[in-house]
């Protein structure tokens, strides 16, 4: 461990507790532990430490140059002896920077081990997945992966690591409180929020050498993570400890599911993608899928596909994708595709009703459009299409014909059509929407019962 | 108080002659501080109260009281005689043109030594409150700490000051210029807590759906009391940044969160938001939203209408535990209910509050409820 966050203790003879001398012991971690989240730049440490106290007052001197350590959040806490351990005060002496004091009383002398916490910025992980697609792309192999990133500033060595899933609540960035003059600052200045800085991870990452090996646990496998639920996150334990020295990055396989049960989901939907069909991959977080044992983090996942019998890949697509819950549904949007084809066609239109005011001019009318919609999938595997329809008024009756497979109303404007195509296969579907403008609008309600 | 520092708030005797000074001249004895309170019950702010003894005479005494380099309001000073107050009267009190001073003009019946309280309301001193919790592993109470945190930037170093703050004894601290000082000064355990998911119609998207790859975050909060039964309620408890732990259950804590806690008077709750659940997914619709009972002028214009208005929320828990969701409509203007298939009560004119209980997820999948709002808004001018 670099010798970046050190830690003295003081006998202090005098009451004034800059008395700098006297040093008496500088106990290293016993163990250390990192909670690291990724909604926030943010990691809880928590160390163990044995410091060697006298009996009546103390001074220990804990200081933290060069890293990017929120000195408002440190807390000390006597793991022996608490009744008779008083720690009275944390003094950020003036003139002195990166430096915290605390004034301890002990009843007890000799070793005491404490845990020392707090928070630190510069270490962040977040997920990614791999996900391999059969050839007859009905199932798929799913890979997710952790990878751990220390800038801290600080290395820690064998580290408990652990990952928090989850959105936490925070005002200030830890960076930001890290390198204030002042820990809380100067009484009648505004503390103002700084910008949030971008973080350039990706940046940083690229200029960095990437140690990307799996992390091999000594039983010869890849370690296990241990996810848990606590409140409204996941925590995951990874095994053992780890060792990330600034600048590092660390990868770790989070699960590895093969043969998870995908739906091939193409959608159509012309106000949102445009003229173009949209694939998705679907799938559930739950256990039919060999899936919902946790929720599953956010993260990038690379689709590919198995191609030939060689074990040779092709590659799919990419799709970013929120958090999914146990027992939700997975929609991963690939992106455009040509092989699979929606055509609307307008075949007939005409306006009809007409409601006149008493100077003459038109106050209702109805106007009514065919479409004909044409699905075709082109390729060798079925699929599963939703089309669906917006209108602008929720003044609106529809009739349809043909092979429209299910039908749905969304919301009161929108109506959705999910069909299901063999391979090389096309279906067709009509429907007509008479929809109600001006005073018309008032025998909308008569026309619909 | 060091001698260095000495310099920036002096306090002289000006013995005076004739009733006219042409100038002041400041050459006696500076006399010494002694007891100090550092009062710090009001957040805006700090008032400081010295005492020192004057040598006063009998007839008129002049007292220069100068500062440099700490900002005192100079119109907070005041001067309160405590040994004869019967003898001592201030007569004025005068500011010096360009200097951070003024002079009180004193008149004493006889020769003493009088002891005077000196209070003045400086800046760049003061306290915050922090709190830090730990809630236990079923979230249904919190180990709460609170701390003090002093912060002395006024330029002037306090040796021994009697800090005060609303409540609670003195004690006894002394804080340098630019030193930060944290003492723990409340500690209360086991403080029960409701856990609150909110969902503010207003405030947050209506259909996932639509946000491609970006989840809805429903906020929750821990609400606390400050009552006797909490095992608080002694007194408000002031405002600060609390930051929220939770004990995992393997002695150790993760990190749920940190709100800015606002002063809650006794009898009075807390709340404070932690974070986002992203387990409790909402799906809001709008179904039908036309007009009715159109009323039209002479000239066939619409002037008034009522509408017909339908919600359909869906709303899934994929938590293993229960949860009570509060859930806020909002429905602006004169409006009645039609229908609505579930118990709710009116929040104010514009607003209505649902309490929505969530069984946990089960093998079958997630815990889902429907809420179906059917409502007229009425007398709708286009």
């Amino acid at each position: 461990m670099r010798r970046l966050i050190s830690l003295l203790i003081i006998v202090v003879i005098s009451p004034v507790a800059l008395a700098k001398v006297d040093l008496v012991t500088l106990p290293s971690r016993d163990t250390v532990q990192l909670t690291i989240y990724n909604s926030a730049d943010m990691t809880l440490v928590r160390e163990s430490r044995a410091l060697t106290l006298k009996e009546g007052k103390n001074s220990l001197q804990f200081s933290w140059a060069n890293t990017l350590i929120d000195p408002t959040s440190l807390e000390m806490l006597p793991k022996a002896d608490a009744d008779k351990i008083d720690i009275a005060e944390l003094v950020y002496p003036p003139r002195v920077t990166n430096l915290g004091l605390w004034n301890i009383e002990s009843g007890v002398s000799g070793k005491v081990p404490v845990e020392i916490t707090y928070l630190t910025s510069g270490l962040s992980w977040r997920a990614f997945y791999m996900g391999t697609l059969t050839e007859d792309e009905k199932t798929m192999r799913l890979q997710g992966y952790v990878r751990v990133t220390n800038n801290s500033g600080e290395d820690y060595e064998n580290a408990q690591t652990r990952l928090i899933v989850g959105t936490v609540h925070i005002l200030d960035e830890i960076a930001e409180l890290a390198r204030r003059q002042y820990p809380y600052g100067r009484p009648g200045e505004i503390v103002s929020v700084p910008e949030a800085v971008p973080m350039d991870r990706e940046e940083r990452m690229r200029a960095r050498v990437v140690f990307e090996a799996k992390s091999v646990s000594l039983a010869g496998r890849p370690k296990e993570i241990r996810k848990e639920g606590l409140s409204e996150y996941f925590l995951y334990t990874i095994e053992g400890t780890e060792t990330i020295p600034t600048g590092w990055s660390k990868r770790l396989l989070s699960f590895d599911i093969d043969e998870v049960p995908v739906i091939n989901l193409y959608k159509y939907e012309e106000e949102r993608y445009g003229r173009n069909v949209v694939r998705f991959l679907s799938f559930k977080n739950d256990e039919e899928h060999k899936l919902g044992q946790t929720p599953i983090p956010g993260g990038l996942l690379k689709v590919y596909r198995a191609a030939g019998g060689q074990g040779h890949l092709s590659y799919t697509g990419q799709s970013l994708f929120k958090y999914i819950p146990v027992d939700e549904d997975v929609e991963l949007n690939l992106g455009a595709v040509a092989d699979v084809v929606v055509e609307p066609t307008l075949m007939d239109f005409k306006t009809e009703n007409y409601r006149f005011d008493n100077r003459g001019n038109i106050s209702g009318w109805d106007e009514i459009q065919t479409f004909t919609i044409e699905a075709r999938n082109t390729r060798d595997i079925s699929v599963m299409i939703e089309i669906q329809r917006n209108f602008d008024t929720p003044y609106w009756n529809l009739e349809k014909s043909g092979d429209f497979g299910k039908f749905a109303k969304i919301d009161m404007d929108t109506v959705k059509f999910t069909l299901n195509l063999q391979p090389r296969s096309t279906k067709t579907f009509q429907y007509t929407i008479r929809a109600y403008h001006g005073t018309r609008q008032e025998n909308w309600r008569e026309s619909s019962q | 108080m060091n001698s260095k520092r000495i310099k920036l708030i002096a306090i002289m005797l000006l013995l005076v002659g004739s009733g006219v000074v042409q100038a002041r001249i400041k050459l006696v004895a500076l006399p010494e501080r002694a007891a100090t309170v550092i009062r710090l019950d009001n957040p805006q702010a700090t008032l400081i109260e010295e005492e020192r003894v004057l040598t006063l005479q009998k007839g008129l005494n002049k007292v220069d009281f100068s500062w440099k380099g700490v900002s005192i309001d100079a119109d907070s000073i005041r001067l309160v005689a405590l040994d004869h107050p019967e003898k001592v009267t201030l007569l004025s009190v005068s500011y010096p043109p360009n200097e951070a001073a003024l002079v009180w003009d004193i008149s004493s019946s006889d020769n003493f030594a009088e002891r005077v309280r000196i209070s003045y309301l400086l800046s760049f001193i003061d306290r915050l409150i922090t709190y830090t919790a730990i809630a236990d592993k079923a979230e249904t109470q919190l180990d709460i700490k609170s701390f003090l945190v002093l912060r002395n930037f006024s330029g002037e170093d306090f040796d021994k000051a009697r800090v005060l703050l609303d409540y609670g004894e003195a004690f006894e601290q002394g804080i340098d210029h630019e030193e930060t000082k944290q003492m723990l000064f409340l500690k209360a355990d086991k403080v029960p807590i409701t856990k609150i998911w909110t969902f503010d119609a207003a405030k947050l998207p209506w259909d996932p759906e639509q946000l491609e790859n970006r989840n809805v975050g429903i906020p929750v909060s821990y609400r606390i009391v400050n009552d006797t039964k909490s095992g608080l309620g002694e007194f408000a408890l002031w405002g600060g940044k609390a930051r929220i732990f939770q004990d995992d259950g393997h002695n150790s804590t993760i990190f749920l969160g940190e709100d800015i806690a606002n002063l809650v008077p006794v009898g009075e709750k807390m709340e404070l938001y932690i974070g986002d659940s992203r387990d409790i997914v909402v799906t809001q619709r709008k179904m039908t939203d036309t007009q009715i009972n159109i009323r039209r002028n002479n000239k066939d214009r619409i002037v008034l209408f009522d509408t017909d208005e339908e919600i359909v929320a869906k709303i899934e828990n994929f938590k293993d535990s229960p949860a009570i969701l509060t859930m806020l409509q909002h429905i602006p203007g004169q409006w009645d209910m039609e229908k609505c298939n579930m118990q709710y009560k009116r929040k104010d004119a514009y607003a209505i509050e649902f309490e929505i209980e969530l069984l946990g997820r089960t093998e079958k999948g997630p815990a889902a409820k429907e809420l179906k709002v059917h409502y007229h808004r009425r007398n709708v001018r286009p």
